[in-house]
């Protein structure tokens, strides 16, 4: 639209450009199921049992993941492409992230059903907010410019704004909501001036423009696109939670509702990192030099400060925010590679990291009972006798985090610690598994407390222990820990086809046709 | 020459039977099986897992009949993609260093599972237990870099569990240490791994790959210097696993606090890992880098010996004395390794086997005496020989072989340690020997102060061996004896391979093995013919 | 040169910007702040599209100024949630979490 608009600038006529319409598919299913959930909730009656808002919000996730499948053909038939006037690209890389999103909103929106129900707070809302927060995620994978960049950013995080706020009793979901409201528009505002310096640097907002002005001038006093690509880290930065601009994190996802927790940490997380990779790794791939070394460090400080927080603190939510951090240093590993390898073991991370997130802060969920207030460390103690399966699966997305082997997630650290190597930077390997040995600690102390009772068992023969009050797992969220589990371990046991699937992903950028 | 002959895929295969896989997958099939039988019948999952440990213990057996003595290179070789995109490969093989120990691993878990019940919860213990079994027979099989890694970070969650859930009053302390120290070793390992084989690809101008066979055969791919960087950051997994004397430290915590039968697998198999790794990972792939090394880690194995008995000479409670006896032990094989003569090497792998029987069967005493008397310490403990004398003649015989008298298993161990590394290193040995002075001290004086004597009346009423003990110890008695009297068709078996690897490290660096130990070894005048078959 | 002075004014606000996000405690005046920052982002923005000829920086400032106004619109309501629960606006007093 802008690059029309410049054309528009210069030939004077105006000229609409050709929508190829199915090829924006995922985000029009996206968008137009949750203006259609929206609507039907407005006029259908109140009160109905029967969780259909959760059923709608997911065949709307899944439709988007099928209109995947026919562009991956294509673009593996005739190459990746661009739409509307070069806006817009369609790559292996977009729909690769297009279907880790949409992942990520069935599993999230599976927790969000009971925990609705458990919290009395029925309604379409929380769903159509996903909806439409996923779709900004959408849109910000496929971005080809810089406008459309900010439009999906924004699309995304408003409408997680108002999800983290979502539990309008809760004191501390509004406290979420502030905080995050506040530190997000102001580092969507960080973002938005970096790109105005790129644009003054480069005379474009269009990536391809970007990245063709770039590899044709050097530009000799390159400060103001240094100010740029500093401006624009901080912006991603805080999206992924990235050390330092990592402050909110933990308040955000201790306050905010845990089901919403579980797409932030997945969905949100891989937004973020899909335009970081694009943006950085892509656009300005050639000028890594200038940038690799922030990332380094950005990278180095979130695996370490990621780590040692982690395990200092005594509420789970909050340590796994810190966690959380942790991760996004292993990915940014991947992303400072600078290289192909890079890119697909951040996507294999990104992959790999939604089933095990949504999965831990979907047993955090059930665990939280009513009131969602439930989450010291304590709460756990005895969970692995009164609910085996529960404290199994919590068990098993804890060791995948902390990465043992035959887990998706020791995969996910493998590969990008392979990429890290490729581009011969031992020491940050090295840092990452040692960060990875520290947050381990906080991952054992939690199994630790799940499993710690049998002192107590030996004495009462059991009975003691059983005598805490059940904790209810909802029939969705119990689909959604089976999904999450097998994910989880299938990925660890036979990680081919997801591999091979994030090695086809490469992002490129495309020029307009026309 | 000796490349090739540690590459030749020769051998018996079995008849198209995968038995070095069925070794590895049956234990951690019965792990499943234990886990799924029902809550209300937990006699039954006992028995359940004993039928599949013992059955993995045939299986092993199997392999060592299918064996054939005389072949230096890897046996039995299975070889199935897994992950295509990296080349990891389901590669398993035996050879002389690694087949004793596999039979090692298979005989010693149904003895510790049979010789020391849990005292709750059978079921998960026995699943724990049976899948850190599949974990340790995969680090001894495995050919491949990812694979070994794998089997070796797999194995800290049982025994994490184990230590944590059935260990005794410190046990959460202990296995969170284990756990950590372990997983900070593996850190430094998983680089090193990863950075080997890009290295070994950007090399050789080949794609990845993890095999451990095409990497060690490719010596000119890596350089000499950043050879020695990977060397170390091996090392300091294995150390930490053998573990040698700096890093040893969480071992008496996990050894006392966890349960009998973790502490059997802990010090009979699991810190085999370590020193099999440096064999495997140090000697083999990195021969260059061992040689140079190799003054470093016999002086830790050295510190470790001395220090080792002297803390152990110090110690109250009996399985913490167990625990330091270790750290000698594992000293000495630290010794005879890094070596790097045909003797010492011999030495190592007979002694990493004599260690998992005699130090499981004196944890497996200890905790017979524990569950008797409920008190490890030894003050509280005399004049036990009176009420029980077939425990004492037991832990005699058990004892006198950890001390290494002549005509036990121990014996031959040490002294082919010994004889090996005084030809190349002869004041280590010297210090080393008077280890094995130190060990019958603390080890004499600590069965004099619980065994010897009046019992008091706590102690009169200590009961004798049951049956079913007596069962469980003669197998390793027995063992004890035959390998103390004619280890010769054990020795027989690790010899070739071990020359292939003294070779190997001669091949690769400035190293080159005295004239004496050489000496009247015929055998490797046979290799050549090898050469051909790769 | 022209185009310096704007990269200045704009500079300015932004500062001013982000140092009312920072320092001041009124959820209000933290909304007005960030306002502030876009304004400058647009600035930038349009002395740019003069600067280069081409349309792309005055459009993403439209751009601009829709979001900005969707982005307080949710910023009050949230203020607005945070009042009804506590009776203040203060943003120093919203820490129930810490650690």
């Amino acid at each position: 639209m802008v690059g029309l608009l410049a054309q528009a600038g210069e030939a004077a006529r105006l000229d609409t450009p050709e929508v190829e319409w199915t090829a924006l598919a995922p985000v029009l299913v996206m968008i137009g199921g949750a203006v259609l959930l929206m609507v039907v909730a407005a006029l259908a009656p109140r009160g109905s049992r029967v969780g259909w808002h959760a059923i709608v919000t997911i065949a709307v996730a899944v439709a988007a993941i099928a209109t995947v499948v026919p562009q991956w053909n294509r673009v593996g038939d005739d190459g990746p492409f661009s739409v509307v006037a070069g806006s817009v690209g369609v790559d292996r890389f977009s729909l690769f992230l297009t279907v880790v999103i949409c992942a990520s909103v069935v599993i999230a929106t599976l927790f969000t059903d009971g925990y609705l129900r458990r919290e009395g707070l029925e309604g379409a809302e929380p769903y159509v907010l996903m909806l439409l927060s996923a779709s900004g995620g959408l849109i910000m994978a496929s971005a080809n410019d810089l406008i459309v960049m900010f439009l999906g950013l924004e699309i995304l995080s408003i409408a997680v704004y108002v999800l983290a706020g979502m539990h309008l009793r809760r004191v501390r979901s509004g406290e979420a909501a502030i905080k995050y409201f506040v530190l997000g528009a102001f580092s969507s505002a960080f973002f938005l001036y970096g790109v105005a310096m790129v644009y003054g640097a480069t005379g474009s907002t269009n990536l391809v423009e970007v990245a063709d002005f770039l590899a044709r001038n050097t530009l000799a006093d390159s400060g103001l696109l240094v100010a740029g690509f500093a401006l624009l880290l901080v912006g991603f930065g805080f999206k992924v939670a990235a050390v330092p601009f990592h402050s909110w994190t933990p308040d955000v996802y201790q306050g905010s509702p845990t089901p919403i927790v579980s797409y932030m940490a997945s969905g949100v997380k891989a937004a973020g990192f899909a335009g970081l990779l694009r943006v950085f790794v892509v656009t300005f791939g050639d000028y890594r030099l200038d940038w690799q070394p922030i990332v380094y460090w950005v990278a180095v400080l979130s695996l370490l400060v990621g780590a040692v927080l982690a395990v200092v603190q005594t509420d789970v939510k909050r340590a796994m925010a810190y966690s959380s951090i942790n991760h996004a240093g292993f990915i940014l590993m991947g992303v400072q590679a600078a290289s192909d390898r890079g890119v697909s073991a951040a996507l294999f991370y990104l992959a790999a990291y939604t089933f095990m997130v949504a999965g831990t802060f979907g047993v955090l969920t059930v665990v939280g009972r009513r009131g969602d207030g439930h989450h010291q460390l304590s709460d756990y103690a005895g969970l692995g006798r009164r609910e085996p399966l529960l404290a199994l699966a919590l068990v098993v997305f804890l060791l995948a985090q902390a990465g043992t082997p035959l887990t998706s997630g020791f995969l996910a650290k493998f590969y990008v610690i392979d990429a890290a190597i490729e581009s011969r930077s031992f020491w940050l390997a090295l840092v990452a598994m040692l960060s990875a040995v520290i947050s381990a600690f906080l991952y054992l102390r939690i199994i630790l407390a799940m499993y710690g009772s049998s002192d107590d068992a030996e004495t009462a023969d059991g009975a003691a222990a059983t005598a805490g009050p059940r904790l209810r797992v909802p029939a969705a969220a119990g689909i959604a820990l089976v999904i999450a589990v097998v994910a989880t371990i299938g990925i660890g046991l036979v990680p081919d086809p997801l591999s091979e699937t994030a090695r086809d992903a490469t992002p490129e950028l495309v020029a307009s046709g026309d | 020459m000796t490349a090739a002959a540690l590459a030749s895929e020769g051998g018996a295969s079995a008849g198209g039977f995968p038995l070095l896989t069925s070794c590895v997958v049956l234990p951690a099939v019965g792990a499943l099986a234990t886990a799924l039988v029902s809550r209300r019948r937990p006699e039954s999952s006992r028995l359940v897992a004993t039928i599949f440990a013992v059955a993995t213990a045939a299986l092993t057996v199997a392999v060592l009949v299918a064996f054939e003595s005389g072949e230096a290179g890897f046996q039995m070789v299975e070889r199935a993609t897994w992950i295509r995109d990296l080349d990891v490969s389901w590669h398993l093989g035996v050879d002389g260093i690694s087949v004793f120990l596999v039979v090692l691993t298979g005989v010693l878990f149904p003895l510790a599972m049979l010789g020391a019940p849990p005292h709750h919860d059978d079921k998960p213990f026995h699943a724990w237990l049976l899948l850190l079994e599949a974990g340790c027979i995969g680090v001894f099989l495995a050919l491949d870099l990812f694979l070994f890694f794998v089997m070796f970070e797999i194995v800290l969650v049982p025994m994490y569990f184990l230590i944590s859930g059935w260990g005794y009053a410190n046990r959460r302390y202990a296995a969170m240490k284990f756990f950590l120290y372990t997983a900070f070793g593996s850190a430094f390992m998983l680089v090193g791994l990863v950075a080997t084989a890009v290295l070994h690809a950007r090399g050789t101008g080949g794609d990845l790959t993890f095999d451990l066979v095409t990497i060690a055969s490719d010596q000119g791919a890596i350089a000499p210097v950043t050879a020695r960087w990977l060397f170390l950051a091996f090392a300091i997994a294995f150390a930490i696993k053998v573990p040698l004397f700096p890093v040893h430290t969480w071992l008496p915590d996990a050894h006392t606090e966890a349960p009998t039968a973790g502490s059997v697998i802990l010090a009979g198999v699991m810190l085999k890992l370590g020193t099999y790794g440096f064999l495997r990972f140090g000697l083999y792939l990195f021969p260059e880098a061992s040689a140079y090394f190799a003054p470093l880690l016999v002086t830790l194995g050295v510190i470790g010996i001395l220090y080792g008995a002297v803390v152990a000479t110090m110690q109250k409670d009996l399985k913490r004395l167990v625990a330091y006896s270790s750290v000698a032990h594992l000293g000495f094989i630290a010794l005879g390794t890094f070596s790097l003569t045909t003797q010492g090497l011999q030495g190592s792998v007979l002694q990493m086997v004599n260690h998992g029987i005699s130090t499981g069967a004196l944890f497996l005493l200890v905790g017979m005496i524990y569950e008797r008397r409920h008190t490890r310490q030894i003050a509280e403990l005399r004049g036990l020989q009176k009420a029980a004398p077939v425990m004492a003649g037991v832990f005699t015989v058990v004892m006198l072989s950890s001390i290494g008298l002549p005509g036990l298993n121990g014996f031959v161990g040490e002294f082919l340690i010994l004889l090996g590394s005084f030809l190349t290193r002869r004041w280590w040995a010297v210090v080393g020997a008077i280890g094995v002075i130190l060990a019958s001290l603390y080890l004499l004086w600590a069965y004099q102060r619980v065994f010897h004597g009046e019992p008091d009346e706590a102690n009169a009423g200590f009961a004798e061996m049951r049956v079913r003990e007596g069962l469980v110890m003669a197998p390793l008695v027995a063992l004890i004896v035959f390998l103390g009297v004619y280890p010769k068709p054990v020795l027989d078996r690790i010899q070739p391979s071990v020359e292939a690897l003294v070779a190997h490290v001669e091949d690769h660096s400035d190293y080159t093995e005295p004239p004496v130990a050489t000496e009247g070894q015929r055998a490797r005048s046979a290799a050549p013919a090898e050469e051909g078959g790769d | 040169m022209l185009l310096n002075q704007f990269l200045i004014l704009s500079a300015v606000l932004f500062a001013i910007g982000v140092y009312g996000v920072i320092a001041r405690r009124n959820g209000v005046a933290v909304l007005m702040s960030i306002e502030l920052i876009l304004n400058a982002v647009n600035i930038n923005l349009v002395a740019f599209s003069a600067m280069t000829g081409t349309l792309a920086g005055q459009v993403f400032a439209l751009f601009v100024i829709a979001i900005a106004a969707a982005e307080v619109g949710v910023g009050l309501a949230i203020v607005l949630v945070i009042y009804r629960n506590r009776r203040s606006i203060d943003l120093d007093e919203v820490d129930l979490m810490r650690g």
